[in-house]
């Protein structure tokens, strides 16, 4: 383990009273959520993968708690605790301690304790405007501590349910397709299954079953897989009721009925997910991809512009930003614009800050409603490593 | 002069086994001192101390290198310790202590048959229940990692200390990771393997610690001990390893 010098962490401090001052001139209020938080709701955001990087523990009263592995989730948290409307418009920034188990062994670049500093706002409806007012805060209280050398990589989760309308794509593979997104090796899997006949095959699932459901005859259905049951002496047990289970049959069944896709949506797929490069000529690319589109490119583009030129009025210099289709697919929570920021004197696996949109997480930390957010947060020892090695 | 240390299990069906085991290969372990106590000497193989250790600790021990050598599930070694590879040599499989960690599901579950199916509802089911499915186990590495190695990541785990197989019932999880030896349990209990879910196959081994100051001495002395044992080791038993 590091042990810290005194001259870090005067360095570090110096540091974050520069990013806050940035944050909180923009009009970010100052908050400090809770170190330690509930596991449960990160747990639940992002599954199983994250437990094996958080330090979760029991306490003395048996409740499961973790150290916060990211500022977002214990943000938003204190979100909810201070609206009763969870849309309600809010911009806060941090600083902070996060904590992250580091299996390869804590290093320098990654450390198991590290100081987070970022800007979480709410609640804005005028989507890429907020989009690019984040990255362009982040980008500008870097360049305010004293690093110059930066680029940005962009990406965009939701610009791929626009290229499955573009392909025209069938509603059941393109929500399938869209869930799969966030997953490369079950996203593999699944064009592969929908685009064969292979899926027809259901191995272990009984047969006589998948011809008995039918959609337009729920009831019946529902029947045929309690007869089943019963003749079969299977007790039925567990969450999952007789109607989930039978609403998952008629999937399988659909799907088997469902016309395979066809090559040239797989092709178009294949395609804008290999899109990478510089930002402005990558909307090029993905535009001559959806010129020979099915559907024609639609929206989808209009917002990949809009958000770049919000950027350049920002004042982000354009030739800095590259695109990748891929970028964020495992990045947990994010839905929409997905970025980091990295600098040469760091390699490509430590981003100094990273962020996006994620509409999805106030739901799941316990808002009734999805809210419209968005944030960023600075990597401290990172930045401050780059800063330090940037002006040698 | 130190010896070389065997943890072998301290009580229950592993320990009388074990024993079994070493009496067939011609060898008689027996305590040292008082009944009760917990340490104990082969005969005819004087340069060997004998530990009894309780078996959920002797993958700790090994792994630590605090006794040589160790009698225990594969899958305890494997759960605890997550470079097994490179900290433990597995010397000899010994034909007992038949366990196979697996995945189980309600049997009602006529729609889910695999690993895949079990990816295919885990989203619905979030959606219908607000939380991804939960997984009963007390092998949480061995979970994680297999499951991380499909891709299917989903899911919450729920550790269990004991009567993992009721937990579906219950409804304190919606799945199990556990062992099991013929499916007995798992088919009371209203439960089905996955067609993809045997994660382990495990039996009692004879383990070696890397970790622990081994002497050309010591080598010696467990390679006898491993003969005399693989001797008296079925077969079949052998060649599952």
């Amino acid at each position: 383990m590091t042990v810290e010098t005194t001259r870090n962490l005067e360095a570090l401090a110096a540091q974050a009273q520069t990013l806050m001052s940035v944050f909180t001139k923009a009009g970010y209020e100052a908050v400090a959520p809770s170190i330690i938080q509930p596991a449960d709701v990160f747990l639940d955001v992002i599954g199983e993968s994250l437990r094996a990087r958080t330090y979760v523990f029991t306490d003395q009263d048996g409740a499961e708690l973790c150290l916060r592995p990211d500022i977002t989730v214990p943000t938003c948290r204190l979100h909810l605790e201070r609206h009763a409307d969870p849309a309600t418009t809010a911009r806060y920034c941090y600083n902070g301690p996060a904590f992250r188990f580091q299996p390869q062994g804590a290093t320098a670049s990654h450390p198991r304790e590290f100081r987070q500093a970022g800007i979480e706002r709410f609640g804005d409806k005028a989507r890429e405007a907020a989009e690019a007012e984040t990255v362009a805060i982040v980008v500008k209280a870097i360049e305010k501590v004293g690093l110059k050398d930066w680029t940005l990589k962009l990406g965009d989760l939701g610009l791929f349910s626009s290229v499955l309308d573009a392909a025209d794509v069938s509603p059941n593979w393109k929500k399938r397709l869209d869930d799969a997104f966030l997953k490369p090796l079950s996203f593999r899997n699944a064009l592969k299954d929908f685009a064969s006949a292979a899926r027809v095959e259901s191995p272990g699932v009984p047969e006589e079953l998948l011809s008995a459901v039918r959609r337009d005859e729920w009831e019946k259905s529902e029947a045929a897989v309690a007869v089943y049951l019963e003749e079969n002496a299977i007790e039925l047990l567990g969450t999952r009721s007789l109607a989930d289970i039978t609403e998952h049959l008629m999937v399988i069944a659909e799907d088997r009925q469902e016309k395979p896709l066809d090559a040239s949506a797989i092709e178009l797929i294949e395609r804008y997910v290999g899109v990478t490069g510089p930002a402005t000529t990558a909307g090029e690319k993905i535009a001559a991809l959806l010129k020979g589109a099915k559907n024609g490119a639609g929206a989808a583009l209009e917002t990949y512009d809009r958000r770049l030129a919000l950027l350049a009025n920002a004042g982000i210099d354009l030739s800095r930003v590259t695109f990748s289709a891929e970028f964020g697919r495992t990045l947990a929570y994010y839905s929409g614009l997905v970025f980091e920021v990295n600098s040469s004197c760091l390699d490509a696996k430590s981003p100094i800050a990273n962020g996006g949109r994620y509409d999805g997480l106030m739901r799941v930390a316990g808002a009734q409603v999805e809210v419209p957010a968005v944030g960023a947060a600075i990597h401290s020892e990172r930045l401050l490593a780059a800063t330090v090695k940037g002006a040698q | 002069m130190s010896k070389l240390t065997l943890a072998i299990p301290s009580k229950g069906r592993l320990m009388e086994q074990t024993t079994d085991m070493f009496a067939r290969a011609g060898l008689v372990v027996r305590k040292v001192g008082h009944v009760r106590g917990y340490r104990g000497e082969i005969d005819g193989l004087p340069d060997i101390d004998v530990a009894y250790v309780s078996s959920g600790e002797i993958a700790a021990a090994l792994k630590a290198g605090s006794v040589h050598l160790g009698i225990t599930g594969e899958d305890l070694i494997r759960e605890n310790i997550s470079d097994a590879a490179t900290r433990i040599r597995f010397l000899q499989a010994l034909g007992f202590g038949f366990a196979d960690v697996i995945v189980a599901v309600p049997a009602c579950w006529v729609d889910v048959a695999t690993v895949h199916d079990l990816e295919d509802i885990a989203l619905p089911f979030r959606r219908l229940h607000g939380r991804w499915p939960r997984v009963a186990t007390k092998y949480v590495n061995l979970t994680r990692r297999f499951f991380g190695s499909k891709g299917f990541g989903d899911y919450r785990i729920i550790e269990s200390a004991g009567a993992t197989e009721g937990a579906p019932a219950a409804g304190m999880a919606e799945l199990i990771v556990d062992i099991t030896t013929t499916g007995e349990t798992l088919r009371a209990n209203g439960l089905k393997i996955l067609d993809d879910g045997v994660i382990l196959k495990s039996q009692a081994n004879l383990c070696a610690s890397n970790a622990a100051a081994w002497t050309p001495e010591f080598e010696k002395i467990c390679a006898e001990l491993t003969a005399k044992l693989s001797a008296s080791v079925p077969a079949k038993a052998a060649s599952r390893a």
